[in-house]
């Protein structure tokens, strides 16, 4: 099977403290996988990385066997929801066709099609009747969905979703993943920063733990077990991370 | 008399218009990132540049006096993009929190230009007005030439902002998606930057370096009230940041000719119209206006006393008139009774109190309301039955007909509540 992201040797760091050291990994397309791991666990660096949202220190990352630059039009992002001012002056269907503005560069225009394609997503979503309401008249659930529709109208081969079901109602979060799960059946890629352990392995197929050190990658049957999820939320993790706090605390003035 | 022909009085119209027109337009660039401050200190970082320009020109070439608003701009621009340069600095390798960096800027550049400008002041005193002017503007001395500039600014915001309106609109709503989806966010905002920078600097001349962030916050913040449209926001911005210009030079000059002694200066003039128009609208515009908030909140408070009264009556089927007056301030009370008899609810003879037929179908949907929620608190939240009262009396007020008939349905249609008091029920549907 083709492999829809390979990561090799990846280091981050932010100002001296390490974020993610030495990950390595690789997940094969059409695959639904939760990340999961403590609070700082490096979780959403992951996903920018990916994304070319944070610089790495050192690795390679390649999408579908190619770098970022020449696949970025097959990924698309769902960020965290605090992430945006949902006071902003747009409407809901206007955030969805963001979706399509990768395609127009600086000063293309939209076209039918793109509108056609917003709404069908929102329609996807259950949020078309929500279409022209400023962001901010939506509840939480509500800004997810459209969220969602916006990576929808990318039509991408690889969704990176951080988050998606913090502040959500129990209700949306359902429906979310049982639209991840029709997504997945129908070949696409699927990578989820969750941080809710029971559901792990309702939702995934596969599961990343992770904790600045990749502990394991794979199959839930595989990976899911109580040794791994003690090793990247148990005690011997945090002892790690305090020696590089300390080490990045010496080498400042 | 024309401003628009008059070979005086159309350069600062015309001028001031296209300068605050750019400057609106920027202001609700920054609204939306929420830097509203970078306005001020940018303007403040300026003046250094702009004296050093002044004293560049009257050391190396005094000759070329006329185009000391050229040296004026360079050296602005210069200090301004260093300003800014700092402050970028110290938030992202420092991480000084930004409205620190942002004050610090200020403090500092707009120190060292006043130092410079004294200096200038004792060693080359037939250059200190030139420095003086900066301050505050002097929007009345412009000429045919300002007028091209502006121009000329003017229409670069307007097309930037018109051609590359979408990947604008998303890199200001949400940066990293942005950045995910190929938009070169990097040359966006060093468009924007350069944009803003020029904006600022060029307003100097007819504004100050102090008055000038009040350009650019103030038509910004008054089209916000008025939309929910990135579209509309910004051509209102426009809108009112060109009748500012406008109506500052009118009213500056019409004051000068009507009373001898009062000469406003345009440049704090047009400073004081725009924030009329943000203070008005503050208060006034529909849906976020504070009065129209006022006045929601006031209504929703009266129906919540009409309510409780209603609900009085319905639980002691009459009550004296003034009995109700000892239980609420007697004048409001009073009012709010004229309105409850004018509109039916409520029945007067001599001082005793009833409820109409449609009154009493008033009180008892809302003492429903009142005993349902009590219920649902009780049964499906396990709250204690003696602390329920409170949150029901505001409940009664808020719970719409759909939110009852919810409750009706997930308490399946109750008969008693908590304090096994009858439950009134829904006048049957035909």
């Amino acid at each position: 099977m083709s492999q829809a992201l390979t990561i090799d040797s990846l280091f981050v760091n932010y100002e001296r403290t390490a974020v993610l050291w030495d990950i390595s990994f690789s997940i094969p397309a059409g695959t639904l996988i939760g990340i999961v791991g403590p609070n700082g666990a490096g979780k959403s660096t992951l996903l920018k990385a990916v994304l070319g949202l944070v610089k790495p220190l050192s690795g390679r990352i390649d999408l579908f066997s190619k770098p970022l630059q020449e696949s970025r039009s097959r990924i698309a992002y769902v960020p965290q929801r605090e992430t945006v001012d949902w006071d902003f002056p747009i409407t809901a269907l206007e955030v969805v066709l963001m979706g399509r503005y990768g395609r127009l560069g600086w000063f293309g225009k939209l076209r039918k099609a793109d509108r056609e394609a917003a709404w069908q997503a929102l329609e996807l979503v259950g949020m078309s009747p929500f279409a022209d309401r400023q962001i901010g008249e939506l509840s939480g659930g509500q800004q997810q969905r459209l969220f969602l529709a916006r990576a929808l109208v990318q039509n991408p081969d690889l969704f990176l979703l951080d988050e998606p079901f913090a502040g959500v109602d129990l209700a949306t979060e359902k429906a979310i993943v049982n639209l991840l799960k029709t997504l997945r059946d129908q070949g696409k890629t699927i990578i989820v920063v969750h941080h809710d352990l029971p559901t792990v392995t309702e939702y995934f197929d596969w599961a990343l733990l992770l904790n600045t050190r990749l502990i394991a990658c794979g199959p839930v049957s595989e990976v899911f077990h109580k040794e791994q999820i003690l090793a990247a939320f148990g005690k011997t993790a945090p002892l790690f991370q305090e020696a590089t706090h300390l080490s990045a605390k010496s080498r400042v003035l | 008399m024309n401003y628009f022909t008059d070979p005086i009085l159309r350069a600062p119209t015309i001028g001031c218009i296209l300068m605050c027109v750019a400057a609106s337009l920027m202001g609700v660039v920054l609204l939306l990132q929420r830097r509203l401050l970078v306005g001020e200190s940018i303007s403040h970082a300026a003046y250094p540049g702009a004296i050093l320009g002044i004293l560049a020109l009257a050391l190396l070439g005094p000759e070329w006096e006329e185009y000391s608003f050229l040296a004026v701009l360079i050296g602005a621009l210069g200090s301004s993009w260093l300003g800014m340069k700092a402050i970028e600095r110290m938030e992202r390798k420092i991480k000084i929190r930004s409205d620190a960096a942002l004050c610090f800027t200020l403090a500092i550049f707009f120190g060292f230009g006043i130092l410079l400008a004294s200096w200038l002041q004792e060693s080359l005193p037939q250059w200190a007005s030139q420095a003086q002017v900066l301050l505050f503007g002097q929007a009345a001395t412009l000429t045919d030439e300002h007028i091209m500039i502006y121009a000329l600014l003017a229409l670069g915001c307007t097309l930037f902002i018109l051609f590359a309106f979408r990947p604008l609109q998303a890199l200001l709503f949400d940066r990293g998606y942005s950045k995910s989806i190929g938009i070169n966010t990097r040359s966006f905002e060093r468009a924007l930057f350069w944009l803003l920078l020029f904006s600022i600097v060029v307003g100097i001349r007819s504004v100050g370096v102090i008055l000038m962030s009040g350009m650019l916050i103030a038509p910004a913040i008054a089209a916000r009230q008025f939309s929910n449209h990135l579209k509309t926001i910004f051509l209102l911005s426009a809108l009112i940041g060109a009748l500012s210009g406008l109506l500052g030079n009118v009213l500056s000059v019409e004051i000068a000719l009507r009373y001898d002694s009062l000469f406003l200066p345009t440049g704090p003039m047009i400073i004081l119209v725009s924030a009329t128009f943000a203070l008005l609208s503050l208060l006034f515009s529909p849906k976020r206006g504070i009065a129209f908030r006022l006045a929601r909140l006031a209504s929703f408070r009266l129906r919540c006393l009409e309510e409780n009264i209603l609900k009085e009556i319905w639980k002691r089927r009459e009550i004296e008139f003034a009995e109700l007056k000892r239980h609420y301030h007697p004048i409001l009370a009073t009012f709010v009774l004229q309105r409850l008899i004018g509109q039916g609810w409520v029945d007067r003879k001599g001082g005793v109190l009833t409820l109409s037929d449609d009154g009493q179908t008033r009180a008892a949907s809302i003492v429903r309301l009142h005993r349902l929620w009590e219920l649902y608190l009780t049964e499906q939240l396990g709250w204690q039955a003696e602390k329920v009262h409170m949150s029901a009396e505001e409940m009664e007020h808020i719970l719409t007909p759909e939110l009852e008939e919810r409750l009706t349905k997930l308490l399946s249609d109750p008969q008693r509540d908590p304090h096994a008091q009858p439950i009134p029920q829904k006048r049957p549907v035909l």
